[in-house]
């Protein structure tokens, strides 16, 4: 690299200098934008690399299994940059994430050493550590040789750490002494208020702060703002209508999935009297204010309903309002964020957390190697990269959220998005109780409330009902 | 002589029309949101009139789609080309393998023969899974992983069945006597099979590739567990348009014009054939 060019992205890195004038200045020495990028991704791996012997596993060729996302597209536009530091060479598959797990279970469950490292949920890992599929990563983290000084695990915003670590035994608590950590945290999602201005602004409300507020606010947008919904949430009959915003708000009351006994067993806790309470709340909610055909809601309609002015606001993973205030989406420029307790007595938001992380193969043939690169993804340099030049949000790392070119970026384009995390990140861990039939029972829990939301079982009764086959399934898995 | 009045020749074109409607309106309707971008087709109402633009065909055929969000890498036209020359290579394998294979089954009575052609077809009923975690063992061991020969090899679980039972019909409806009455002249048995069996049962030979082309091209799981990346086929590829950040339904639509427009060209061209050939031997004399 020329000094002169040298010098700049060194200032950009320093913070004495924003990328706009990073990227001006560039332009007068002939330096594109792209190969600028590349030029900081260079800069800030030289950082990773220092007192350290980058190139211990120079020659060794990695091949990683990813998802089609934007935290892989930071990833692909930064890994020149790791290739450099490192002398490794690193090939991927990027597959659709509808089909993403059915290639990773394929990969695992065959015991295939073709991938060295992939992307996964922490959820996943309940099923594939205990099969012995990935690897207790605790085992590198702890090695002084194998791991950067520079590294900075305690670095890693706390929750996510814990939430990513299960010594494997239903009921065990994330994060305990005991626990293994099954994968890094990468890039995470929070569930908060995700809303529309304008709209808002027409009805003249502000962001409901509790549950209360909320039925309120969706109450006066459903009469003032013509022609949408007041509120998007997930319905379809999945784990993943659970674990968003519904969760989220059923935690901050203090309710549970389940309860451990002090012998260890697992029993239902769906039917307490706070839980009823709450989901006569979220009944009501999306009966009176939610989408027409909410059963057959995921992630991608409550996202796209908020980004084409279909429905004036989403409880649901806040960089989904993140991506709809962007990529050429009719409403872009018009979502602002907001933490929500719905609890009006809890202090703060519970918000339950997905965590897109790295877990390393127990089929891996290079497994030193595959931690390198896991070390280099998920350190901080490649963090800052990806949070300032691509949407590689949100950050799993303190340093990075508190990097000032990254919070003037994000406050600046998506206004209440630094707030709405601030508030929420000290509580932000995941909520559901680890044990292997976790998929089994929230799609259960899921079916119930399409039951509840279709009048087809009163709210007490048909949580009666769920806990009672939740015990049973337990029982017959020996867990009850 | 047309003796239907003027009111049922009404009646007769309005639910033709309705059924016309019914069934290629979704189709009309891909069509349309091909031309259009992700924010005319997700207008609140939808609306008919819009101004086309072929930014999506571009972005598939180019391979880089160009967004507000950034650039993202579009691989459509290498998973069209991996469908094409998985279902091609399969179906012309299977027609191979399978047409004499039928041959036998129609012509000859031998041991076990009809517990090996169950057997084939049995294959159909298998959960694909069941067999697929298997079999990629015995693949990475043999080196057939993530190849087109390993790929085109497994195809056959859908091909082999499929035309070695229709075409097992065809033959079997086929007057032995015309074989004989040719072999009688000094033939032998391959040139009868190539010069009056096949001919004779052509238009179901060319139905029974179709269907198996058909099926072999909307295949899905098996390049999904057993490749790479860079032989997938469309049926994986077009579901790379629905990521994290949104949905590109311009895109989807332009990928499903193109994904059908081979199954839907080879249809038009062997109609005939096919037609022919399913209702060969409907009726019996």
């Amino acid at each position: 690299m020329y000094e002169k060019e040298q010098d700049r992205v060194q200032a950009y890195l320093d913070g004495k200098m924003s990328r706009r004038e990073l990227l001006r200045s560039m332009s007068a020495l002939g330096v594109s934008a792209a190969a600028a990028s590349t030029l900081i991704g260079l800069g800030s791996t030289r950082a990773f690399a220092a007192g350290f012997d980058a190139m211990q596993h120079q020659g060794t060729a990695l091949k990683l299994l990813l998802n089609k996302h934007p935290y892989t597209d930071a990833l692909l536009a930064n890994l020149e940059a790791f290739k450099a530091m490192s002398g490794m060479e690193v090939t991927y598959d990027i597959f659709p994430e509808d089909v993403y797990f059915d290639k990773v279970t394929a990969a695992l469950s065959s015991r295939s050493s073709e991938y060295d490292v992939f992307m996964t949920g922490a959820y996943m890992t309940w099923t594939y550590g205990p099969a012995g599929w990935i690897t207790d990563l605790n085992e590198w983290i702890q090695d002084g040789d194998k791991t950067n000084p520079n590294y900075n695990w305690a670095d890693m915003l706390a929750g996510l750490r814990a939430s990513t670590a299960w010594n494997g035994i239903p009921g065990g608590a994330l994060g305990s002494a005991d626990a293994k950590q099954w994968c890094i945290p990468w890039g995470y999602e929070l569930n908060n208020l995700s809303y529309n201005r304008n709209m808002f602004d027409q009805a003249g409300v502000s962001a409901p702060t509790n549950m209360g507020e909320l039925l309120e606010v969706c109450a006066k947008l459903s009469t003032d703002v013509e022609g949408v919904y007041p509120i998007g949430v997930r319905g379809s009959r999945s784990w993943a209508t659970i674990h968003p915003g519904f969760l989220s708000g059923y935690s901050n009351f203090g309710e549970r999935d389940l309860t451990v006994g002090d012998d260890g067993t697992l029993s239902a806790a769906m039917n307490t009297d706070g839980s009823k309470a709450f989901h006569r709340d979220w009944v009501k909610m999306i009966q009176e204010y939610g989408p027409k055909n909410w059963s057959t809601y995921t992630w991608y309609q409550v996202g796209t309903d908020l980004g084409a002015g279909a429905s004036a606001m989403i409880f649901d993973a806040d960089i989904l309002g993140y991506f709809m205030n962007g990529g050429g989406n009719k409403e872009t420029g018009n979502i602002a964020y907001a933490p929500f307790a719905a609890n009006p007595a809890a202090d703060a938001p519970t918000p339950n957390v997905w965590i897109w992380s790295l877990s390393m193969s127990n089929f891996s043939q290079k497994k030193d190697a595959a931690w390198h690169f896991m070390q280099w993804a998920t350190g901080v340099e490649h963090g800052l990269f990806g949070a300032q030049q691509m949407d590689f949000v949100n950050p799993v790392r303190q340093a990075v959220w508190d990097d000032s070119t990254f919070r003037a970026r994000i406050d600046e384009t998506y206004p209440g998005y630094l707030h709405q995390h601030d508030v929420s990140a000290p509580g932000a861990q995941i909520y559901f109780t680890a044990q292997p039939l976790f998929f089994d029972l929230t799609t259960e829990w899921a079916a119930t409330l399409q039951k509840m939301v279709a009048n087809e079982v009163p709210v007490d009764e048909g949580l009666d009902m769920l806990a009672e086959s939740v015990n049973n399934q337990l029982a017959d898995a020996g867990l009850g | 002589m047309d003796h239907q009045s003027t009111l049922e020749r009404v009646v007769r074109g309005v639910l033709i029309a309705l059924v016309l409607l019914f069934f290629m309106f979704p189709i009309v309707w891909i069509l349309m949101m091909s031309f259009q971008t992700n924010e005319q087709i997700l207008r609140i109402p939808p609306s008919l009139a819009f101004e086309p633009t072929l930014e999506n065909y571009q972005a598939l055929i180019t391979g880089r789609l160009e967004t507000q969000a950034g650039t993202l890498d579009i691989r459509f036209m290498s998973n069209l080309w991996n469908s094409l020359v998985l279902s091609v290579c399969s179906v012309a394998l299977a027609l191979v393998l399978g047409v004499p294979a039928a041959y036998a089954f129609a012509r000859f009575r031998f041991r076990l023969g009809e517990d090996i052609a169950f057997t084939l077809l049995s294959f159909r009923f298998a959960p694909p899974l069941l067999v697929l975690l298997p079999l990629t063992l015995y693949f990475q061991e043999l080196g057939l992983a993530d190849t087109y020969i390993g790929l085109i090899w497994v195809y056959q679980l859908i091909c082999l069945p499929l035309i070695l039972w229709i075409v097992r019909g065809y033959f079997e409806d086929v007057s032995p006597d015309i074989e004989h009455a040719y072999r009688t002249a000094g033939h032998g048995w391959l040139t009868t099979f190539r010069r009056i069996s096949i001919p004779l049962t052509a238009p179901g030979i060319a139905a029974a590739g179709l269907l198996a082309f058909i099926f072999a091209w909307n295949n899905f799981i098996f390049a999904l567990v057993l490749a790479s990346a860079d032989k997938q086929p469309v049926t994986v590829g077009a579901l790379a348009f629905v990521t994290a950040s949104g949905i590109q339904y311009g895109q989807i639509a332009a990928a499903i014009v193109l994904s059908i427009t081979p199954t839907l060209a080879l249809a038009l061209y062997a109609q005939r054939y096919l037609v022919e050939g399913l209702s060969l031997g409907a009726v019996k004399g």
